[in-house]
């Protein structure tokens, strides 16, 4: 009994120099995700993806001789809590650099911030063009754009051999973004658009809408939305027996969890996806992709949040390879930093290109782009 | 002397900025004044006229949209081809404007406290905001729906020749919400001092019986309702030119509620009530926050406290420290200077 | 036309579970005159327990269903117990204040229990739905509007055939005489309130399996359940029913035809209409239960 609260004492002291000395020698990097509310299952994906990559970058050696310590805050799917996230990690935190806001919403909210604290951020997710076409300086952003998504599509909405196409999205700048390309690359090659439906980011009663595309007729839905919204959307669907193919854009689909919890309603939809955890040979840098699969089955998570959680490693090894190149824990050595990064990433080889006015560009990496079948209850290749 | 105290309570307040290194401790205490407007004016509803209004957060949100939208400038069609365009205002007309809107919401809502009472009344203010809150949310071409409006000008004030400030930065926000905080404060203390005010007590006292000695119950009713509303619009603009952006949350319940608390746990129908109840609630979740208590405890530490307010301070804090100071001035007559110390000293 | 069947179709599913919803709430605001902001917060609670018992211990669908709906009422009872018992004969508001109290510190509590991801719970019906012509359901959809009907039965039965219910009645109409003729007000309060629960709960153990489990799922309930009480008039349970129908369908053909996004918004808009033009409901000439 003494020995276990001998031992209890030691490690809270422990703990307690260990605390101390990350307080001095860490290098802070801020983290702001959605881990409440509309998109809380991908926000936290996300996030453990990024712990993940924290702890593999400190068992080797961490950044600068120093550890790497992520401050993870909730956003809570909410542009206005996402500005504030961003003023404590920055004002009262003092980080040097950001990672977020998983949303293109949350993302454009906190931009202005970016600019006023000349702080640079790293964007994980988002897909709006507005992001790094509106002469914010301070983002760089690893995810494909919607532009990206849609020319990549493009080759493959002739195989499919798509007649009218109807958009499900949510109702925001992810979605509209979203449908505003995937419109513009359909209507290039001819094809008819029925209904352009938009739904809140936190509805699950979906019915209204699905009625109203089952009744514009179509062969395809395009949808573009986080994993929660869309497991509701294909199981309202098979309900209301709507017999089109459903295509999801954006990447933030995690076909695993959609078998698991929408099960035979999951099948025949297409999923556009920027890792492919089922097919090890067909991603770009196979050895980081499967350090990355070892260390979040290490830990048991979800395997289904793997298509997500990817991207929390590559925006923090992007972040870390940027403060090592700067020499210094400096916002502005870290914007110029970025701007020179090349990293091995899950998803392909990360490096920044120009976007955006000239003077005030943002960094755009070209990312991988895949797409992907369920069939039976198990993820295809296209 | 109690003017000196006053005078030493409001400059130690102007002198905040000047000592206070933390940026983020004064944007906690910039965020903290604002809601203290707002539970100000939601105080002279529910504290003076016993109106239970529950849809405040309407006010403060609507007061942030349209200043945002004037400041902004928007181009909205009305009817399919009936398009309305305001081209970008000035911000402090922006905010006479969203001050003249919410005043009138509050004459509606003034109107309709007499017509449907209780918890009726309470329904429909919840009702009114959450409505508004679904038009913000659908109204994509005029609000930005979920995308909420950015980038919202700070305001400034120029005054050719004169005057040319712009409210960037800490210090000078911080001043800004202190002044209008004081104004409010002011314009409400000299509400309810006067006969108007005396009436609304009257008339939430026993209604019939003010009706009955010729007291216009309806006027004065309406007249709160205007002023209460009008001030949550000009929190809710200074919020707005502050956060520099607004989405449809502003109007969630859970916002009334923080002012609830705050009004309640302070002491309603008591004009240090609101102020004594929104520092404490508006400092408590940083205090909360910086012993890394989730947010959710945090919550759960609100609600609990909500209801011990209830049970145990059923009329505040303010009127409990007044009833704790009378009675040992009662009992020691001749210590009474001793015991006002430490009933101030007790004060947070 | 298949559309607007479609749409009907929905909206009598939808309906089942709001008038579950509105019958509770009615019950408790006519009788105990408190309203109850915790009713949402006893919705997913209801979800919760329905999540937890099939999806962590792996329980029979319909038995998790029995048991969810039960300890709605335990925790009903809890409620009235440890918080309204000492405020009763206190004024509206006091009791209103507290009861925001116990949903705040209730749905945070949730959110902590079980974070704020949405929580999706299996059923065991056929995944394939019930196809009559053009317009298909679900049979978890027919299932749900079943059980709610019944419930709605079974409630309806209680208030007007037993001892129980007459007691609830009288309370209704006049507690202080009630009380006088031997009734005892604590104990019609207590099973009051914790039927009004238990039937919340059944709404949220129902619903949960067709969307999703969330924490703040019960916001917007309660929300709806006032409308549906409005719409009814205070403790009338047959206006209620009709009420959460009537409800259901302005919302599914308002999304449908006018704007989806507006679909919440009708109930809010129900309620200031007729509130403004008819105070006390629309199907009552007086207040009356039962």
């Amino acid at each position: 009994m003494q020995s276990s609260l001998k031992t209890l004492i030691a490690a809270a002291g422990l703990a307690l120099v260990a605390s101390a000395a990350s307080a001095q020698d860490s290098v802070k990097v801020g983290v702001s995700e959605p881990l409440t509310g509309a998109f809380a299952a991908s926000g936290n994906y996300v996030a453990q993806g990024a712990q993940l990559a924290a702890e593999a970058i400190n068992k080797s050696g961490g950044v600068l001789g120093k550890k790497i310590e992520l401050i993870i805050e909730d956003n809570k799917s909410n542009p206005t809590e996402a500005v504030d996230t961003a003023e404590r990690l920055i004002v009262k935190d003092k980080v040097p650099v950001l990672m977020g806001a998983w949303s293109s919403t949350l993302t454009l909210a906190v931009m202005p911030k970016l600019e006023e604290y000349k702080v640079p951020m790293l964007v994980e997710t988002s897909s709006s063009g507005k992001i790094t076409t509106s002469g914010n300086p301070y983002i760089f952003r690893i995810s494909p754009t919607s532009e990206m998504e849609a020319t990549a599509f493009a080759p493959i909405a002739k195989t499919l051999g798509i007649k009218k196409a109807n958009f499900l999205v949510t109702n925001n700048d992810f979605g509209k973004g979203s449908m505003q390309e995937f419109t513009k690359m359909l209507k290039g090659q001819g094809i008819d658009i029925g209904a352009q439906e938009t739904m809140e980011p936190a509805a699950t009663d979906l019915s209204a809408q699905l009625a109203k595309i089952k009744a514009s007729g179509g062969d395809t839905l395009f949808v573009t939305t986080d994993v929660a919204q869309l497991t509701l959307i294909l199981k309202q669907a098979k309900d209301q027996q709507i017999a089109m193919r459903v295509i999801t854009t954006g990447g933030s689909v995690a076909p695993d969890q959609l078998i698991e919890q929408a099960g035979d309603a999951a099948n025949g939809s297409y999923h556009l996806v920027f890792f492919t955890p089922w097919f090890p040979d067909a991603v770009k840098n196979p050895d980081v992709a499967q350090k990355f699969t070892a260390a979040w089955k290490e830990k048991n998570y979800n395997t289904g949040g793997l298509t997500e959680g990817f991207r929390g490693w590559d925006g923090i090894y992007t972040i870390a390879a940027a403060i090592n190149d700067a020499g210094k824990p400096d916002a502005e050595a870290i914007r110029e930093a970025f701007w020179k990064v090349k990293v091995k990433g899950v998803n392909g080889d990360i490096a920044f290109i120009k976007q955006g006015p000239a003077g005030k560009e943002s960094g755009q990496n070209v990312p991988s782009v895949y797409l992907v079948k369920i069939e039976g209850g198990k993820v295809v290749k296209q | 002397m109690k003017r000196l105290g006053t005078l030493a309570g409001l400059l130690f307040l102007f002198s905040i900025p000047l000592w206070l290194g933390n940026f983020y401790l004064l944007h906690v205490l910039i965020i903290t004044g604002i809601f203290i407007i707002a539970a100000m004016s939601l105080n002279l509803l529910l504290g003076y006229t016993g109106q239970l209004s529950l849809g405040h957060a309407a006010f403060f949100g609507i007061g942030a949209y349209v200043s945002s939208l004037a400041s902004l400038g928007f181009a909205v069609h009305l009817l399919p081809d009936w398009l309305v365009t305001l081209d970008p205002q000035p911000v402090w007309l922006g905010m006479a404007c969203a001050i003249v809107i919410t005043g009138l919401c509050g004459f509606a809502i003034g109107k309709v406290a007499f017509k449907v009472r209780g918890a009726y009344f309470v329904i429909v203010t919840i009702s009114f905001a959450e409505v508004v809150r679904l038009v913000a949310l659908n109204w994509d071409e005029l609000t930005q729906g979920p995308m909420a409006l950015n980038n919202i000008p700070p305001l400034s004030v120029v005054i050719p020749g004169l005057v040319d400030i712009t409210f960037v930065g800490k210090p000078a926000n911080y001043y800004l919400v202190l002044v209008f905080a004081i104004l409010t404060y002011a314009i409400i203390a000299r509400l309810v001092r006067s006969r108007a005010g005396r009436a609304m007590i009257a008339l939430k006292e026993n209604e019939a019986l003010a009706a009955s000695v010729g007291i216009d119950v309806t006027k004065y009713l309406v007249l709160a309702a205007v002023v209460s509303a009008a001030a949550a619009g000009a929190a809710g603009a200074l919020y707005a030119h502050y956060v520099r952006i607004v989405d449809p949350n502003v109007f969630l319940f859970i916002y009334t509620v923080t002012m609830v608390i705050m009004v309640v746990a302070g002491g309603k129908g008591t004009l240090a009530g609101p102020v004594v109840g929104g520092v404490i609630f508006g400092l408590l979740p940083e205090g909360l926050r910086s012993l890394a208590i989730a947010p959710e405890v945090q919550w759960i530490v609100y609600g609990v406290l909500m209801i011990l307010v209830v049970y145990l301070l059923p009329q505040g804090i303010v009127p409990a420290l007044r009833a704790y100071r009378q009675r040992s001035r009662s009992l020691e007559p001749q210590d009474a200077p001793g015991a006002n110390a430490s009933a101030r000293q007790a004060m947070p | 036309m298949d559309q607007f069947l479609q749409h009907c179709l929905n909206a009598l599913v939808l309906g089942g579970t709001y008038a579950l919803l509105g019958i509770g709430l009615t019950l408790i605001f006519g009788i105990m005159r408190v309203v109850n902001f915790t009713h949402g917060e006893l919705y997913s609670f209801g979800a919760y327990m329905m999540f937890m018992f099939v999806m962590l211990l792996h329980l029979d669908f319909f038995l998790s269903l029995v048991l969810a709906m039960l300890l709605g009422i335990a925790l009903g009872a809890a409620i009235e117990f440890l918080l309204l018992r000492k405020l009763r004969g206190a004024d509206i508001d006091t009791t209103m204040l507290v009861m925001i109290g116990a949903w705040i510190a209730m749905q945070n509590f949730e959110q902590l229990v079980w974070s704020g991801v949405a929580k999706s719970i299996k059923t065991p019906f056929p995944s394939s739905p019930l196809v009559i012509g053009a317009l298909s359901v679900s049979w978890n959809r027919i299932f749900v509007l079943v059980v709610a009907l019944g419930l709605i039965l079974c409630t309806y039965a209680l208030v007007n055939r037993t001892r129980l219910g007459r007691a609830m009645r009288a309370t209704f109409q006049d507690s202080d005489t009630a009380a006088l003729m031997g009734v005892d007000i604590g104990t019609i309060y207590m099973s009051t309130f914790a039927l009004g629960s238990g039937l919340a709960a059944a709404a949220g153990a129902l619903l949960g399996p067709i969307f999703v489990v969330t924490p703040t799922m019960g916001d917007l309930a309660s929300l709806k359940a006032f409308a549906i009480v409005i719409l009814g008039g205070l403790g009338n349970i047959v206006g209620a029913t009709i009420g959460g129908f009537i409800l259901a369908f302005i919302e599914e053909l308002g999304a449908g035809y006018i704007s989806s996004g507006y679909r919440d918004a009708m109930g809010f808009l129900l309620i200031i209409v007729i509130l403004l033009a008819r105070p006390t409901g629309l199907f009552s000439r007086k207040e009356r239960i039962g």
